[in-house]
């Protein structure tokens, strides 16, 4: 089956953040309150119950003057996911077209997974003791809908569909906007970690928009994943008992203890 | 609108000026988006600030606050200049013909007959000369000294690129990027459209800032064409309605004048009011309808002095009611749905007045600030400044307060007014929270209660009550049906509604007919609520594209007519500009196509009047030429509070304008830096819907205020830091946003710093904060009063 | 039988076979077939024109069927498909419109009637410092009491010879977010009474 994915068109994005609340409205998501810190993007990053947001990021140079560019952020739902090698509870899978989905019931909010992801997707929500995020719509997928964020967007900046097609068009859209005044657009997810499930229309380098430029998974990650977790069964009580004491276990278990709201990555 | 939205995706060039349309109007940018890619099309923002919509246009113009006259004068100045002007659409269409009387004159920022005592204007000395006949004179080659043409020429050929750029602060290089891109448009087979919203009319001047543009389209030959227009984004989901409506004081619905003591009877009403020509001819039997509507039983004659007549040229709009209620003029107030003391002007004094009612009624889903406003925390404020007497303890404040908790607008049914003139039905989904109920209940019940104090009054003062129809069923539950049927009018027959009739081209002037609205006959003509429909194609008419006008989908007023003055559209002869989007065409017998022609549908092109485009003109024509309180051309004139002055002429501000707290006109001594309020995406207004919303108090969870780096190291503040902003009004406190988008302006070489701040907040919701309003001065518009919340001096500090 | 939304979301999800239940964590298989007919059954879906700014566009909120008034209704809210205008779009204060009745708690994620939503008709006597909550018969009653007592007492029937009915005392305010049929009520009952202080949103 085909991959289907979300196409992200910056060039048409004007920052409504429809999408955000749209995304809370289906997946039934309260709010999370935190005070205004002088950015209109209210949430440095995502959290458990906010699976998207919209970065605002303001740039300056002598030629071009000032832009101020938006990014929908979200998971990117990787076509090979850390998150899903290093789960010790096999929470995570993948739908045959694409879509990376995370089973709340098997999760044990360990949070390995908000460590292991190179974009910092996965973040733990308190109320519940698991982890959340994004699952790219596949309830509404599944049943023939737009993903919510998608469905929502006022000027058609997302767009849902075919990952060949939608990387067709936006190898035609980036050419049109080189030529219109936008000499650095490019494609992002294309390529980057083998090729991601959500495809993004740059009108600059992705680093202008705050994205790795090379995303990598973490070394440890491997490792973990072929090794440990099979026997990650006993492998926590171990852990809590502070026995088995390795560099994972320990900041897992110091998350665990601080109750951190937003996982990892501070 | 002129136009509506889905015609946004027809245009060549979209001009957004005095709006912020990507972020409070977001589906705008579905069309603008469209029609940039399949045609083309450009999109030009100018703004004091770059904001969401200038991140998405092509270009971007800064512009200092108020000064839009300026900048849309150059532009008007750089078409006559260059002969980039639609000449046969000017010819015909406008009054660019027309000779005007010699006692017209202009000098330094005032017209011929300005009366310095009472800041008037006496407007005959600007009127057209005419033959003995009563026919306009008109030079046909529009090159006589006195045509409106010529005078346009005059007037604005002050307005060179240098003097504009020097007065709005627009670097010179942008202002010719946007003269060049949106001249363009002035081509035969190209259209530009223009989006404003409130950025334009909050102003002293902003009348004038909307006949500028008027009078760039008409050039231009925008108006009537698809993708063309002049489009006011309207902020409300029926404030478009609700004007149609005539909840304001000069009017009656359907913009029929509300009476005034010197309109003694209904003859002298009629007389004065009735213009000999022009489709307006036809007033009596709409005002006559509308008594009717009322007071079913009488006769229209009798009936008409049931009307309130206010007091001749009394002031009574927003500003004059709180200064007004300042006074202790008015004893009792109602509020539906509306929020003063956060989104009225110089809200301290707003809050200060409402404690001298003696009741209040507040209808709301919501506590309001304003039903609040006799609460201690309705009295905080961030330093000792207290102008108006605002911090008052509830032990001080004697007004009675009744708070109505209304439903939302999916827990009831009715139909509301978009911009585009689409009368909407909304379905009832859920049902009411707690014991609130509809808007609709509340009056009818309340009415009904009234009617029942004064029954059995043989006073003369109370027939207007004891003798109104009021015949919507019974006490809680009003017949929405009934109302629509009022609304589109029927016959009416011994005091009785008889049948529907079609439109109003069927109301009549012997009080046989019934009409609470003119405008909005048809929008029920049979046993069908048009508003209701739900038929989405875009049929086109044969031969011809489909043009977005959807006919079938709800309706709109007037006769479901989708851009107005459509008749320019096509040619003197009656062949559309452009064939890839024609909106009517006459086709050898009648005008046919995608729209309803705003014009007599069998009128041949060639006979008399058969080019007149402009039916609602007594002219017939668009007005280039046309009287303002502050004259018949757009001037140049500072805000009331501006820290520079006129490089054109040496009036201080707007000469025709009231001032009522003169002694509040702060200068730049103690307050330098220009302010300016607005709003963003996320909320909505006052803010009192969207604070109490969760996932939108989330989006932006405080007030902010956002400043040039530049600005910010001078006064040592860092972003997120908390601030007070300082007018002769009141402070505010407020999270600083220092932002690369913000730039100190360079007006005729002096550097000024301007600031904006978010007007969405109020004590009460998930996402509180200072109101803005609070520093906003009570100063309005020579023509509406519409208060100048765009344009006033302030000064910031570190909290 | 009730519906939570958060069953009818995932019956959307069943139906397709491509889908290997299990992924989800959870086996609808046997139910999915019954729960569908549930939702054609008890899920309405109502279009409604978007209430914020003057774009009127459409939107669609879903309801549970036969769930008391007072308790949360709604399953979820979309852009409207078929309007002309937004053609299912809607941005964030679009989307956000459930909020306006409903909120899922920060503490629990519990959905519930959103607790700032006045239920009852407030009464502040003068000089007070706190609401009392009356019935509705007892505030529209006094209302109409305090109407007529100012009218009666400030009504100008005639000045200079002219009948002018002038009520320059009581003022109404607002009512740009309200319903055609209503201000065509309320501008009635207005002029009715004599009141010249009418303005609303359009003039600020």
């Amino acid at each position: 089956m085909a991959n289907l994915t979300n196409l992200y068109d910056v060039s048409k994005c004007t920052a409504c953040r429809a999408c955000q609340v749209a995304c809370k409205n289906w997946n039934q998501l309260p709010a999370a309150i935190e005070p205004f810190k002088g950015n209109y993007q209210t949430h440095e990053d995502t959290n458990g119950d906010t699976y998207t947001i919209v970065r605002f990021i303001e740039h300056e140079d002598p030629v071009g003057g000032v832009t101020w560019n938006f990014l929908k952020y979200q998971c990117m739902h990787c076509s090979d996911p850390a998150c899903m090698k290093v789960c010790p509870r096999g929470a995570y899978s993948k739908t045959e077209w694409g879509a990376t989905i995370h089973d709340p019931d098997k999760c044990i909010g360990c949070q390995y997974c908000t460590y292991a992801c190179p974009f910092g997707i996965p973040k733990y929500r308190e109320r519940e003791d698991k982890v959340a995020k994004c699952t790219l719509c596949a309830d509404r997928v599944e049943e023939g809908m737009q993903p919510a964020c998608a469905a929502t967007c006022p000027t058609g900046a997302l767009k849902f569909g075919d990952r060949y097609e939608l990387l067709q068009y936006a190898e035609e859209r980036v050419n049109f906007l080189r030529a219109n005044g936008y000499p650095n657009a490019t494609i992002y997810g294309k390529l980057e970690l083998g090729g991601l499930n959500k495809i993004y229309i740059l009108t600059d380098t992705p680093d202008k928009f705050g994205l790795p430029v090379d995303p990598k998974i973490p070394g440890q990650i491997p490792f973990w994943q072929d090794i440990v977790q099979p026997y990650f069964g006993w492998l926590i009580p171990l852990a809590l008992a502070g026995s088995a004491v390795s560099f994972v276990t320990t900041r897992l278990l110091a998350n665990k203890h601080k109750e951190n709201k937003k996982g990892g990555h501070e | 609108m002129t136009n509506h939205w889905n015609d946004l995706k027809n245009t060549d060039c979209c001009l957004i000026i005095g709006s912020n349309a990507a972020e409070n109007h977001p589906i705008s940018f579905k069309w603008l988006t469209e029609a940039r890619e399949k045609r083309g099309a450009k999109i030009i923002h100018v703004d004091p600030r770059f904001t969401r919509t200038s991140a998405r246009s092509d270009i971007y113009a800064p512009i200092r606050p108020g000064t839009d006259i300026a900048f849309i004068g150059g532009m008007i100045n750089y078409i006559l200049e260059n002969k980039l002007y639609h000449e046969e659409y000017v010819r015909e269409y406008t009054n660019a013909t027309f000779i005007v009387k010699d006692t017209y004159d202009f000098n330094d920022g005032l017209f011929s007959g300005y009366d310095p005592v009472q800041r008037k204007y006496d407007k005959n000395q600007w009127a057209y000369e005419m033959t003995e006949d009563g026919q306009y004179v008109k030079d046909m080659t529009m090159q006589h000294p006195r045509c409106v043409l010529q005078l346009l020429k005059k007037h604005f050929s002050r307005y060179d690129i240098k003097t504009v750029c020097k007065i709005t602060g627009t670097p010179e290089n942008k202002y010719l990027e946007v003269l060049k891109t949106y001249c363009t448009t002035g081509a035969p087979d190209k259209a530009g459209t223009i989006m404003y919203a409130m950025g334009t009319t909050q102003h002293t001047v902003g009348t004038q800032n909307v006949r500028s543009y008027a009078i760039l389209q008409l050039l231009l030959g925008n108006m009537g064409k698809p993708g063309g227009g002049v489009n006011a984004l309207r902020g409300e989901s029926n404030v478009q309605g609700s004007t149609d409506w005539a909840l304001l004081y000069h009017i009656l619905p359907g913009y029929l004048a509300s009476p005034q003591a010197k309109h003694k009877d209904l003859k002298t009403y009629l007389e004065m009011e009735t213009p000999k020509t022009g489709y307006w001819k036809n007033k009596p039997k709409f005002m006559v309808s509308f008594l009717k509507s009322y007071w079913m039983q009488d006769d229209p004659e009798k009936s008409y002095h049931y009307l309130p007549k206010r007091e001749n040229n009394k002031n009574y709009s927003h500003i004059a009611m709180f200064e007004a209620m300042y006074k202790n003029e008015i004893e009792g107030l109602f509020i539906w749905g509306s929020n003063p003391i956060v989104g009225g002007p110089n809200a301290n004094k707003e809050q200060a007045a409402l404690a001298k009612l003696k009741w209040m009624v507040a209808i709301d889903l919501w506590q309001t600030e304003t039903s609040e406003f006799w609460t201690y925390k309705a009295a905080d404020r961030p330093t000792d400044k207290d102008e108006y007497g605002t911090n008052l303890t509830p032990d001080k404040i004697q007004t009675e307060v009744f708070f109505l908790p209304a439903c939302a607008s999916f827990e009831k049914e009715g139909s509301v007014s978009n911009s585009g003139r689409w009368m909407q039905y909304r379905w009832k989904a859920a049902d009411p929270v707690g014991e609130s109920r509809a808007d609709l209940e509340i009056v009818h019940d309340l009415m009904l209660r009234i009617k029942k104090l004064y029954q059995g009054s043989t006073k003369p003062q109370d027939e207007p009550i004891t003798h109104l129809t009021w015949d919507y069923g019974p006490e809680g539950h009003p017949d929405i049906d009934k109302i629509a049927r009022e609304i589109n009018g029927f016959t009416v027959i011994n005091g009785k509604p008889g049948k529907q009739i079609a439109n109003f081209t069927k109301l009549a002037d012997d009080g046989s007919t019934a009409c609470s609205n003119w405008i909005y006959s048809g929008c029920y003509p049979d046993n069908e609520y048009l508003a209701k429909r739900r038929d989405n194609r875009d049929i086109a008419y044969p031969g011809t594209k489909p043009i977005g006008s959807y006919s079938n989908w709800a309706w709109c007023w007037p006769v479901n007519r989708r851009i107005l003055y459509n008749r320019c559209s096509a040619t003197p002869d009656g062949r559309p500009w452009d064939k890839e989007r024609v909106s009517i065409f006459w086709d050898g017998s009648a005008w046919v196509g995608n729209d309803v022609p705003d014009f007599a549908k069998n009128k041949n092109p060639n006979e008399p009047g058969g080019k007149n485009a402009f039916i609602m003109r007594p002219e017939e024509v668009g007005c280039i030429f046309s009287a303002c309180a502050e004259g018949p051309f757009p001037e140049h004139y500072e805000p009331w509070e501006s820290p520079v002055k006129n490089l054109l002429n040496s009036q201080p501000f707007n000469p025709a304008i009231v001032e009522w707290e003169p002694k509040k006109r702060g200068t730049t001594d103690k307050y330098p830096i220009i302010g300016t309020t607005y709003r963003v995406s996320e909320h909505w207004q006052s803010g009192v819907m969207t604070r109490m919303q969760p996932w939108l108090a989330e989006l932006v969870p405080d007030v902010f205020v956002e400043m040039s780096e530049e600005l910010a190291k001078e006064k040592g503040i860092r972003n997120g830091d908390k601030v007070i902003i300082m007018t002769t009004r009141g402070d505010i406190k407020a999270v600083a946003c220092v932002t690369k988008r913000f730039k100190p302006l360079n007006v005729a070489g002096k550097k000024i710093h301007h600031i904006g701040v978010l007007w969405h907040f109020g004590f009460n919701g998930y996402a509180t904060g200072d109101p803005a309003n609070r520093l906003t001065p009570h100063v309005g518009d020579a023509n509406t009063t519409i208060p100048e919340y765009k344009a006033w001096l302030c000064n910031i500090r570190r909290a | 039988m009730k519906v939570t939304r958060r069953q009818f979301l995932k019956v959307t999800g069943v139906t397709a076979a491509t889908l290997a239940v299990t992924d989800l964590g959870f086996d609808l298989t046997a139910t999915a077939k019954k729960l569908k007919s549930v939702r054609i059954k008890n899920i309405k879906p109502v279009p409604t024109i978007c209430p914020y700014c003057g774009a009127g566009c459409g939107l669609v909120v879903y309801t549970k069927k036969d769930v008391p008034a007072n308790e949360p209704q709604i399953l979820s809210v979309h852009g409207d498909p078929d309007h002309p205008i937004n053609r299912g779009a809607a941005c964030s204060k679009g989307a956000a419109l459930m909020n306006i009745r409903e909120i899922y708690d920060p503490k629990t994620g519990k959905q519930q009637i959103n607790p700032k939503r006045a239920k009852k008709p407030l009464y502040r006597a003068p000089y007070s410092d706190k609401w009392e909550e009356k019935d509705w018969d007892w505030m529209l009653d006094t209302i109409a009491q305090r109407v007529k007592e100012t009218r009666d007492k400030y009504i100008i029937h005639k000045e200079n010879g002219v009948i002018v009915n002038r009520l320059d005392k009581i003022a109404s305010l607002g009512g740009a977010a309200l319903d055609n049929e209503e201000v065509n009520l309320i501008v009635k009952m207005n002029r009715a009474l004599g009141m010249t202080y009418v303005e609303h949103q359009a003039r600020i």
